[in-house]
């Protein structure tokens, strides 16, 4: 058996992420030109620090399974990327994904900013429902967006302090 | 090539803790702003975190796998030629996995809105690639060394030359941004980043290594590197 290496330490993303990685990335609902199939819909939230302040140029990327619950269907890319502004706010669009098998509609957050050593991993639901991962954090109601228009949801992070997104170790 | 994959057969396991910043860091202010103060949750995996996007070079294209350039379009600074493979935790290459890589520039100055560093431009250097690791898991890069700058209002810290990597591995929790440094600069030892990694070993994995000069080409530096991407197959059930 092979020796098991150790992963390579992550570090900060720092402040000077290249601002042409950042952009460009944050729109799912068509690819080559070709709309994907399903509800076409936009996610947009604030991200926040400890005192509330805004933060400006977080990046966030998110991965997530197709309007049928597949994460292999080469006519959607479920990876996005997209930056906050400088008053905190981010907006993706995107498929609203189906539950994979044994799991509820999610879409996977993942953080990345100056002064954040690692990355942090997050989950957006789009309502309360019986999902393994949001069922085993205790407020549970700060993973759950809010409605924010016929095809939009909205969901805020709080990195650290009042009202603290629940993130994930794996 | 395949536009996603999905690996359940793949493990991804809790990491020993010296080996990663527990987040919040003495000597870096924002760490306390910023890091969570409650304990990050544990959670099930399914398909959901052990997929990973098969084919992000359909959306994220190439660019600049060489950021010294050539001529009088060469990049002022000791030139590098650096070899970084990309590994599982079990050793095996990463064929595919997409890289992007930014540092500064020979003088401390990256090409960017948000430094201040009163340091010359270089207007041949702009210090950003996307490159993608071949069979081997290879990725390789011809670039110039980055310089060391101050951390404005840190009370004195510089921060060591280093280049930034973000990585792609199978999955999605796979995925690895971090810093590598380089051997033998003073700087390294007082660095709230790097020596947010606890562990020696583990730190001192987070710095390239100087080959051997008759490696490579007779103009540029060869540093070797090795980046650990998080997951193994997983053991069979007995």
């Amino acid at each position: 058996m092979k020796n098991k290496l150790v992963p390579t330490g992550e570090m900060t993303l720092g402040p000077f992420f290249p601002r042409e990685f950042a952009q460009g990335a944050s729109d799912r609902t068509a690819l080559d030109g070709k709309p994907a199939k399903g509800e076409a819909i936009e996610i947009s939230g604030r991200v926040t620090q400890v005192d509330g302040k805004a933060l400006d140029n977080v990046v966030l990327e998110i991965w997530q399974a197709d309007a049928e619950g597949r994460y292999d269907n080469p006519e959607f890319l479920g990876w996005g990327r997209a930056a906050t502004n400088a008053d905190g706010v981010f907006s993706f669009k995107t498929i609203r994904p189906k539950g994979p098998q044994g799991r509820k509609a999610h879409v996977n957050f993942l953080v990345l900013y100056s002064g954040l050593m690692r990355q942090l991993q997050t989950v957006m639901f789009f309502e309360d429902s019986d999902d393994p991962v949001l069922n085993s954090v205790k407020h549970r109601e700060r993973l759950i967006a809010k409605k924010s228009g016929p095809h939009a949801y909205r969901f805020d992070i709080r990195l650290r302090g009042e009202g603290e997104t629940p993130f994930f170790d794996d | 090539m395949q536009h996603a994959v999905i690996s359940m057969q793949y493990a991804i396991e809790p990491r020993p803790a010296g080996t990663q910043s527990q987040g919040v860091e003495p000597g870096y202010a924002h760490t306390a702003n910023r890091w969570p103060a409650q304990p990050l949750e544990r959670r099930p995996h399914s398909a959901s975190e052990l997929s990973g996007p098969g084919s992000l070079l359909r959306r994220l294209a190439p660019v600049r796998g060489d950021l010294a350039g050539y001529g009088d379009k060469r990049a002022i600074g000791q030139l590098i030629h650096l070899r970084a493979r990309v590994v599982d935790e079990d050793g095996t290459p990463v064929p595919g996995a997409l890289v992007e890589v930014w540092h500064c520039n020979a003088a401390g100055k990256y090409i960017h809105p948000s430094d201040s560093n009163d340091a010359p431009a270089d207007p041949n250097f702009y210090g950003a690639a996307r490159v993608v690791a071949g069979d081997s898991g290879l990725v390789e890069l011809r670039t110039i060394k980055p310089g060391a700058y101050p951390v404005p209002d840190s009370g004195g810290w510089w921060r060591p030359p280093h280049i930034h990597f973000s990585v792609w591995g199978r999955v999605w929790l796979s995925r690895l941004v971090t810093q590598m440094f380089f051997q033998d600069e003073p700087l390294n030892e007082h660095d709230a980043i790097l020596n947010a990694i606890r562990e020696p070993e583990a730190r001192s994995r987070c710095i390239a290594r100087l080959a051997p000069t008759a490696k490579g080409p007779a103009d540029a530096l060869v540093y070797e590197y090795q980046l650990v991407v998080r997951g193994r197959k997983a053991a069979p059930s007995l």
